[in-house]
């Protein structure tokens, strides 16, 4: 067995704790720094009471206390999944996250389902014909993408798009969303659109995630065509590679099932690492550019209106999410490559 | 076995790309033609308590509650709205509402009186007891009576314009009943009332009901049939389902008009107004009571001097200001009310002349360089190119401006620090006002009453200013012309002594689609982003 459950509660423990440091930073970090998330909370009281009001809401959000009953208790909270009503929002702070991270990560995903694909393949082309012009046109492909802006890509995608009439903005076309009767159950759009057989919403839905997508894919694509272009060549160097060839098993089978085995742990290590980047990404190209909700300007306004319970909670689940994806990453690595044992 | 596969696969995607092909078909044909309008807006809701929301949740409180009466401020004309005719007693202390009859919530239950009395004593009492929400509109009230069903009367403590403050959208609107029961809530002050509302629940009786609700990204408002005034506005291609959608930025508004996601914006570069209007997109300017003003920190040197802000004031061009920082988009302002409110004064503005404003500052006694530090609002573009003017026109009188940009929460904390510990208190301060009622009381009492500690950034504290506005506020109900002239003398006083200057009123430009009209009677100066839609016209989609 390649995975020990001593490694997994090991991993599962620390994992905990950066959790834990996130939030105890981050509290102090917001709350200390000037913005009283009190005056919000009151509802930025204008009469002659309003001294009153903020009074009581500093109570009620409990920041007269000393800052080291503070953090600990607001930790507890998080770690109970316990945040309260948001300051800002005035709705309760999970369900204001996942409505905002669904939008994102099925924007992740289609961005992921581009991305990954075409760089291992683009990669592993480059690698097979290397010095070849196809090499050096495929290689210089990946310098260009992995260095290409992702706000300016996504804004000349946009302007293109527009100019062609092509929806490209938002999440889905409204009227056609009332008409055809399509409701959001889980918030991913591509998903509860299939469930409800509605294809019409399904596709324009499709359509408007895929300019952001493909702006936020260049990134790890072009990481990702270099990385497995190394690889690779690496592997196909190995002895056992020569010995295939030498025994004669036919070159597919070398080059689609030895090599492509042999570097996928390397793929699924990578994606887990670039995952970090294109969430990034996605925060700054989704709502600025295409006009979308997600965690970036949740974030943003979160921050703008000391609104530490939702900036926290936000920087929480991502930080759980980026854990759990390396984790995966990680496990998927040992059970795919017997040379890694966890 | 190649050739087999082959042949299996193009028969699945033919089988396939028939099923598809007659899917899309059938839902080809939508079941009903609606006509929607999508509402960029460039802020998130931060609540929809119809006695309570004091913020941006006036945008959805306000096609989907209603108040007694409308008030036009321009031209002093009142309009009913829930209630149909009103009077006072000779002194103005006793006010009775003769009520609509035959109007519904959109819950169904029935409008009455009793409706008013819970709506106007829970905002009035939960502002008494705990400070929160503008409920300080009914301060004068002392009891509201129900007489019969569609009649109610208020006793108030002092005279005072009721009708004014009746038509007040801020703490004004009236809920049905029956939410007690549907939110289970205790009283109509528990807080577990507030918490129903603000999770999307509501029972208005506006044109329009709240459908679906979240705050940090859309509000859906469906058209209520029911509506009494639906006869009276007879515009048969009124919107019949209305999408507020929070698009917080300009380029994001402008992205989304141009590929048509959105109808109307109400916050696009001001740079791309011109490009988006040569597209086909029509404008309203709107002139609003949205103002921006500069404070002076008078509790700290060298701008606890009279004379030196006033040789910082002649330094600074409102013209130029108006044209740079707004792009054109304002008025320039007076005094320190916006144009057309109540009690407004022309004149009130310190003119640029850099021989005037050396003088000033030669006899402060200040000796340049000398260096001040200004406040402003980091997320408002106006303000930091309004600030960077002040910084390069300050230059040439030998005071070197520092720029502190803030956040709106950091702002109002520092802002406010002025009356704990003004020395580390910027010496101005760039904020921005919007009226809560059509008194100049609103601006008069929150900007420079003594009282005031957590909107009085200026630290200005003068007794004889604060009895005249008081007396001013309590004059409204009995001598409304006498009142105005108080408020105009009490913005003299702030004038002369140079404590703050309005810079502007906002010029808002609403850029919408060729599909929809927005007559001007859809637009409130009081409420800018509150749109009236049951008279906005849309085309068929």
């Amino acid at each position: 067995m390649p995975l020990s459950l001593n490694y997994l509660a090991k991993r599962l423990l620390w994992s905990m704790l950066v959790v834990v440091g996130v939030a105890v930073l981050s509290y102090l970090i917001i709350v200390l720094s000037p913005g009283d998330p009190a005056v919000k909370w009151a509802g930025n009281p204008r009469g002659a009471n309003a001294s009153l009001a903020i009074e009581l809401a500093r109570k009620e959000l409990g920041l007269q206390d000393p800052i080291y009953v503070q953090v600990p208790r607001f930790v507890v909270n998080v770690l109970t999944g316990n945040l309260g009503l948001s300051i800002f929002y005035k709705q309760p702070v999970f369900p204001v996250i996942t409505s905002n991270l669904t939008s994102t990560l099925e924007l992740l995903l289609i961005t992921y389902l581009i991305a990954i694909p075409t760089g291992v393949l683009l990669g592993y082309f480059s690698a097979v014909r290397r010095g070849s012009r196809v090499d050096d046109f495929i290689q210089q492909l990946g310098v260009l993408l992995a260095n290409t802006p992702t706000f300016w890509l996504g804004s000349a995608l946009f302007l293109v798009l527009v100019t062609h009439e092509i929806p490209s903005s938002g999440r889905v076309d409204y009227v056609l969303a009332i008409e055809t009767g399509f409701q959001s159950i889980t918030g991913f759009y591509l998903l509860d659109s299939l469930v409800q057989g509605n294809l019409r919403v399904f596709l324009d839905v499709l359509v408007r995630l895929l300019p952001p997508a493909l702006a936020i894919s260049v990134y790890p694509m072009g990481l990702m065509i270099r990385v497995v272009r190394t690889l690779v060549t690496e592997v196909l160097l190995e002895d056992y590679i020569r010995v295939s060839v030498a025994l004669g098993v036919k070159k597919r089978r070398i080059l689609w099932t030895f090599t492509l085995r042999a570097v996928m742990p390397g793929v699924i290590q990578l994606s887990g690492i670039a995952f970090a980047y294109s969430l990034v990404d996605a925060m700054v190209v989704e709502s600025v550019v295409f006009g979308r909700p997600g965690l970036g300007r949740l974030l943003i306004d979160a921050l703008n209106s000391s609104d530490f319970r939702i900036a926290i909670g936000l920087i929480v689940v991502v930080t759980v999410f980026y854990l759990v994806v390396n984790t995966l990453a990680d496990v998927v690595q040992a059970l795919t490559d017997p040379r890694v044992r966890l | 076995m190649n050739r087999r596969l082959t042949l299996a696969l193009v028969v699945l995607a033919l089988v396939v790309g028939l099923t598809v092909f007659t899917w899309m078909r059938q839902l080809g044909e939508p079941g009903e033609r609606l006509r929607v309008v999508v509402y960029a807006y460039n802020d998130v809701i931060t609540g929809i308590d119809p006695s309570l929301e004091d913020d941006t949740g006036l945008v959805v409180l306000g096609v989907v509650y209603e108040p007694l009466l409308y008030y036009n401020p321009v031209t002093g004309i009142f309009k009913p709205a829930l209630a149909l005719s009103w009077s006072s007693n000779g002194d103005g202390t006793e006010w009775v509402f003769k009520l609509r009859e035959n109007v519904v919530f959109h819950d169904g239950t029935k409008f009455n009186a009793t409706a008013v009395k819970v709506s106007v004593e829970r905002a009035m009492n939960i502002y008494r007891e705990t400070g929160r929400g503008l409920g300080y509109v009914w301060d004068s009230v002392e009891e509201v009576v129900v007489v019969d069903e569609y009649t109610v009367k208020f006793k108030l403590f002092y005279p005072q314009r009721l009708d004014i403050m009746a038509s007040a959208c801020y703490a004004g609107y009236v809920f049905s009943p029956s939410v007690l029961e549907r939110s289970g809530a205790n009283s109509y002050t528990d807080r577990k009332l507030e918490e129903w509302f603000n999770l999307g629940n509501a029972a208005g009786t506006g044109p329009y009901m709240l459908e679906s609700y979240s705050s940090e990204s859309e509000v859906r408002l469906r058209k209520f049939e029911r509506w009494w005034g639906w006869s009276e506005v007879n515009n048969p291609r009124a919107p019949d389902v209305v999408i507020v959608k929070i698009l917080t930025e300009p380029q994001a508004q402008y992205n989304s008009l141009l590929s048509g996601v959105i109808d109307i914006a109400t916050s696009v570069p001001r740079a791309n107004i011109p490009n988006l209007i040569s597209r086909g997109f029509r404008t309203y300017n709107l002139t609003t009571y949205h103002n921006y003003l500069l404070f002076f920190n008078v509790k700290r040197h060298p701008t606890s001097l009279e004379d030196f802000r006033k040789a910082v004031l002649h330094t600074i061009d409102l013209d130029e200001a108006v044209s740079v920082a707004m792009g054109g988009y304002a008025l320039k302002g007076s005094g320190v009310l916006p144009h057309g409110f109540p009690g407004f004064v022309e004149g009130l503005t310190y003119k640029p002349n850099l021989t005037w404003a050396r003088e000033y500052l030669m006899s402060s006694g200040v000796e340049t360089p000398v260096r001040i530090q200004l406040l402003y609002q980091v997320d408002y573009e106006e303000t930091r190119k309004f600030a960077e003017l002040v910084q390069s026109r300050l230059r040439s009188l030998g005071v070197e401006v520092e720029l502190y940009p803030a956040t709106w929460t950091q702002l109002k904390d520092i802002a406010r620090s002025v009356w704990e510990d003004p020395e580390d208190t910027p010496h101005i301060i760039i904020a921005d006002w919007w009226p809560t009622m059509a008194s100049p009381y609103d601006y008069l009492y929150a900007m420079f009453h003594s009282e005031s500690k957590e909107w009085n950034f200026a630290g200005y504290e003068n007794p004889a200013f604060d009895e005249l506005i008081e007396e001013a506020y309590e004059l409204e109900g009995s001598d409304y012309e006498h009142a105005m002239q108080l408020y105009r003398e009490a913005q003299q006083e702030i004038f002369d002594k140079a404590v703050a200057i309005n810079l502007w009123d906002e010029v808002k430009p609403f850029i919408y689609s060729k599909r929809i009209y927005i007559p001007p009677e859809a637009m409130n100066p009081l409420y800018m982003y509150v749109i009236r839609f049951e008279v906005v016209s849309v085309e068929g989609t």
